[in-house]
């Protein structure tokens, strides 16, 4: 094993016994410490739906950073970390939707409202990082295949920041404003709690996305053996 | 007084959030299993390439 895997095992190793130390930790908080907004025992899922959005906002964009750097660089490694977080970004993006349309039904008595503009907008981002997999998988893999990704991947981290503003912007009544201009619309002890949810979150995330590219690698590395073991003498 | 279903639907979305990262472990443990067939595999065809 050379230095670079050694320091990158060691980073997914410190992601994942983070994430270790903090998830149990958000749960403690969310359970036995913070009080429920006006009584909504539902309102709970508030610090975990919250921190998976966020989280997947941030795969999305990480992937899409990256991504801007290989069409800078040409450097064909950084494909594989943009593909990743965009892997990663539609696993959790599935999840901030499931557990959105549970806490629509507690909250509104419906799975799923089309009135609203952040959820849409959501959707939108979502089905948009869906359909990157479609592309990516119908080109030949190599440099052709990592610029066509590069491209979609950077189109569509215009619509992150839309879909953030998306409440502000189309004056939803209906999804829950949580972020104002003048900070957090919560007590201290909520917000507390949510950043040590979110730093959980995202510690999985970067355990979840080390290890990944690991695996990949490895991939790659066993094919280049194979071929050099199928070479004749 | 808390609603029973409340209750029910935010035990759903923890449950969730837990049964996505165990089937993910699941996934990578499974993948680590088809690395190890191919490498002795591998293993095999260089052994026979030395013995050839």
């Amino acid at each position: 094993m050379n230095t670079t895997a050694a320091a990158r095992l060691d980073r997914a190793t410190v992601a994942a016994l983070v994430a270790a130390v903090l998830m149990p930790s958000a749960l403690g908080l969310i359970f036995f410490y913070v009080p429920t907004a006006n009584g909504d025992y539902a309102q709970r899922i508030f610090y975990f739906h919250v921190p998976i959005a966020v989280t997947t906002y941030a795969l999305f964009a990480w992937g899409a950073l990256n991504a801007a750097r290989y069409l800078w660089t040409g450097d064909l490694s950084l494909d594989l970390r943009s593909y990743v977080p965009m892997h990663l970004g539609v696993i959790f993006g599935t999840l901030t939707l499931v557990t959105g349309s549970i806490w629509a039904k507690v909250e509104w008595g419906t799975w799923w409202y089309w009135g609203s503009t952040e959820l849409n907008t959501f959707l939108i981002i979502f089905l948009f990082y869906c359909a990157y997999f479609m592309l990516r998988f119908s080109v030949e893999p190599g440099e052709r295949r990592a610029r066509y990704s590069a491209v979609y991947a950077l189109l569509g981290v215009g619509l992150i920041p839309i879909s953030v503003l998306a409440v502000h912007l189309g004056q939803d009544a209906i999804h829950p404003i949580t972020f104002t201009d003048r900070g957090a619309n919560m007590d201290r002890n909520m917000f507390f709690t949510f950043l040590v949810a979110l730093a959980a979150m995202l510690s999985l995330a970067v355990a979840m996305y080390l290890v990944e590219i690991r695996g990949k690698r490895l991939d790659d590395q066993v094919a280049r053996l194979r071929r050099l073991a199928q070479e004749p003498r | 007084m808390i609603s029973e279903t409340d209750v029910q639907y935010v035990a759903a979305v923890y449950a969730l959030a837990w049964l996505v990262t165990v089937v993910y472990v699941i996934i990578l443990n499974s993948k680590l299993g088809r690395l190890e067939r191919e490498l002795d595999e591998i293993v095999g065809l260089l052994e026979a390439k030395t013995d050839g």
